[in-house]
């Protein structure tokens, strides 16, 4: 037992003392972070404002479009949207709706122009020298009629990729037109606007206590925890598979089998490898809860946070243990791979066949995303080498009963008990035999031998 | 003789690997306190029934007792094994490597640091103790994974090929080193092709051949039965005698003098007298021992 855990304690230190552990234990999160609030920032830098000339004949629509682009307007609008997409809207989110709304407003500065008597050509090339002078930063023709379907609003701007003001201000002009439409024809706006509202559609997925789960953020969720155990296990699976491959191609194996039992040397490298990837997972997911609870503080973020479906502490227990079936499973091929062949080289050609399969297992994580209740998703997740990345997703989607986990924890670590087994036949005969790649026949020898 | 006097008995050992007989029903016995040759050539088998002995295979017949009690891996903490193929970790630090094999043998942390920095100073690898191991010559990386074997201080020591890719004065140094182990009365196994270390080091000597047992016993035993019939000769003339197969079986011309091989049943003082009667002019005949390379090429080369 001693030799056991000498050995799971330098496997364990081989792996997380090293520089790309440590990298990518703390840049994942980093990253993570980085997406999450650099875009925020980067569209809450104020430009400067649009300095804008508007050409209107009869002066009906200007004053319409100014109204639409103050801050009471445009906070109303808003606050409509998110009204649309969210349940409720806390007091800090209002005030975050006012400041967005003012922004908008004070990007626009409304040019005086006297262009009476001026021939429309002379107007539209005068308005153009202005812009290329830098006088004005754009303009707004709007045309004689209206009511003519065919007329044109002519908006030239020299900021034309500032996508986000540009729809606000096609928005706003829109509203301002169909508004005096409206008028002309003698309706009502407010009638309009009330016939009109859009109905609430309230989709939700309804979880096994009947109660309701917002399903939005389900689907994000479930493919990043998919994600992120494919990931853990490839990178872990393949770790071991080099470890594997750098003790036999240097013929530590042989010093290491006249000190241990070769059982005691691989399940302490499996032990060891597989703590430290649950080291990285628990870092993971912790600075996720960090992230998370300190996002919901910050009131920019707030509607990314409400769409966070909830995690409980079980599940997020699950996880674990299907990370840790899934590593064995995997660790285990892989180390049964590394007996097999002789340099690292040739071990990568043979990893090939276990990512295919977690990768396969990753594809069927999306149709049990789609409909969690299906047969499809019950025997994925239940079946060796799928289960450990299916179940979790499943988890979070749709939970399943008690017994079903249970299963597939049965059922999985069944087959890790005779996956292990069949490996560590071939790792003691494997490990030794230098020169050549072990072939299929040969491993079923060792396998029925030794 | 006592068993108590035994360290290691090998019985009727016999293993196979498919149609290969790699050891053949070999028997010997290594007596405690001696450095035991275990010789033989490429192929013979001596690394199979090594690593039989250490516990990394196991036999398909026979048994193999050390201290009296059949060999299993709680017995592993007293044998100390260099493999001819050498391997350390290229990315760890010295000392953590030695900190792990010691772990494996079942050493404390506190008594095996404390004989690393002795082993590391005896061998003058002090300053290199955090160095990785990759920044280390050949030589070096020898040296240390001949602390890793000796660092549990074991009462039987397997040493396969220990002084290949060391240059001579290291060679001179680690034998040093071992006969302070024969010196503490610790058995040591000693495997090589190197005849001429073998016979300088040796006490006792098993050589195998085909996965066989050729000769064996103490040094002097086995150089005294192979000594009767050869003849270290100088001198002229007596040719038809030297050529007389029935007389010398074989004549090998050293550079200032003949060594020849008496046909078995064959007297030297008849060999002699044949020559003085052919009118040889003989300023050396002399009955000597052979090397330990002559009998191995006897007993092998003949066979090839």
């Amino acid at each position: 037992m001693t030799k056991f855990l000498a050995v799971v304690k330098h496997e364990y230190k081989k792996v997380v003392l090293k520089w790309s552990f440590l990298i990518g234990t703390l840049l994942l999160p980093l990253l993570a972070v980085g997406f999450a609030i650099v875009p925020a920032i980067i569209f809450s830098l104020k430009g400067d404002p649009t300095r804008i000339v508007v050409i209107d004949r009869d002066g009906s629509i200007e004053p319409r479009l100014k109204a639409n682009l103050s801050s009471e307007r445009m906070a109303a609008r808003a606050r409509e949207a998110a009204e649309r997409s969210l349940k409720e809207i806390a007091p800090s989110q209002e005030e975050q709706l006012k400041r967005t709304s003012q922004q908008f407003t004070e990007s626009f500065i409304f040019l005086p122009y006297d262009f009476s008597g001026m021939p429309p050509d002379e107007i539209r090339a005068d308005l153009t020298a202005k812009i290329l002078a830098g006088e004005i930063d754009a303009f707004l023709i709007i045309p004689a009629n209206i009511e003519d379907p065919s007329s044109v609003f002519e908006f030239r701007s020299r900021r034309a990729g500032d996508i986000i003001t540009n729809d606000a201000f096609r928005d706003a002009l829109n509203s301002a037109v169909r508004s005096q439409r409206l008028a002309q024809a003698n309706i009502s706006e407010e009638r309009v606007a009330e016939l009109s509202r859009p109905i609430r559609f309230d989709a939700k997925g309804i979880d096994e206590r009947g109660e309701d789960k917002d399903s939005t953020g389900i689907m994000i969720a479930s493919l990043i925890i998919g994600l992120m155990i494919y990931i853990t296990l490839a990178i872990y699976g393949q770790a071991i598979l080099g470890a594997v491959v750098e003790e036999k191609e240097t013929r530590i194996a042989e010093i290491l089998f006249s000190s241990a039992r070769p059982f005691e040397l691989m399940m302490g490298k499996l032990v060891g490898v597989g703590l430290a990837g649950l080291t990285q997972l628990s870092i993971w997911v912790l600075s996720a809860a960090v992230l998370i609870a300190f996002l919901a503080l910050q009131s920019d973020l707030a509607p990314l946070v409400a769409s966070v479906p909830q995690i409980s502490p079980v599940m997020i227990l699950y996880f674990l243990i299907f990370f840790l079936l899934g590593f064995f499973t995997y660790a285990a091929i892989f180390a049964l791979i590394g007996s097999m062949v002789t340099t690292v080289q040739e071990g990568g050609q043979f990893a090939f066949p276990p990512i295919l399969l977690l990768l396969v297992g990753f594809y069927f994580s999306f149709a049990v995303m789609r409909d969690p209740g299906s047969s499809l998703a019950f025997w994925t997740s239940v079946a060796p080498f799928f289960a450990p990345i299916v179940m979790p997703v499943r988890i979070l989607a749709q939970t399943p009963p008690i017994w079903e986990i249970g299963f597939a924890i049965l059922i999985n670590a069944a087959a890790i008990a005779g996956l292990v087994w069949l490996t560590s036949r071939v790792y003691r005969v494997g490990m030794l035999m230098y020169g050549k790649r072990a072939t299929l026949p040969e491993v079923w020898k060792w396998i029925r031998h030794a | 003789m006592t068993t108590s006097d035994i360290t290691l008995q090998v019985k009727n050992v016999t293993k196979r690997f498919g149609d290969f007989t790699a050891v053949d029903d070999l028997s010997f016995d290594v007596r405690s306190g001696r450095v035991f040759g275990f010789l033989g050539p490429n192929g013979a088998g001596k690394t199979t029934t090594i690593r039989m002995i250490v516990g990394i295979t196991i036999p398909d017949s026979g048994g193999i007792d050390f201290n009296g009690r059949n060999i299993s891996p709680s017995l592993q903490n007293g044998i100390g094994y260099l493999p001819e193929e050498r391997g350390l970790y290229k990315k760890m630090k010295v000392v953590e490597q030695l900190r792990y094999f010691a772990a494996l043998k079942g050493m404390s942390k506190a008594e095996a640091d404390k004989r690393i920095d002795h082993w590391l100073d005896r061998m003058k690898l002090g300053e290199w103790k955090t160095a990785k191991t990759s920044d280390l010559s050949k030589g070096m990386q020898q040296k240390i994974q001949f602390i890793s074997t000796v660092l549990h201080d074991p009462e039987l020591l397997i040493l396969d090929e220990p002084f290949s890719g060391l240059d001579p004065v290291n060679v001179e140094f680690m034998i040093d080193v071992l006969s302070e182990f024969k010196t503490r009365e610790k058995t040591i196994i000693f495997s090589t092709h190197l005849m001429e270390t073998a016979e300088r080091l040796c006490n006792d000597i098993l050589l195998i051949n085909k996965a066989k047992k050729v000769v064996a016993g103490s040094l002097r035993e086995v150089k005294a039965s192979y000594g009767e019939n050869l003849i270290a000769f100088r001198g002229t003339g007596g040719n038809a005698v030297l050529e007389d197969r029935s007389l010398i079986s074989r004549v090998v011309t050293h550079s200032d003098e003949q060594e020849l091989h008496l046909t078995d049943g064959i007297n030297a003082q008849e060999v002699l007298k044949k020559l003085i009667d052919a009118g040889a002019v003989i300023s050396k005949f002399e009955q000597v021992e052979p090397s330990l390379n002559d009998i191995f090429i006897e007993q092998v080369g003949g066979q090839q």
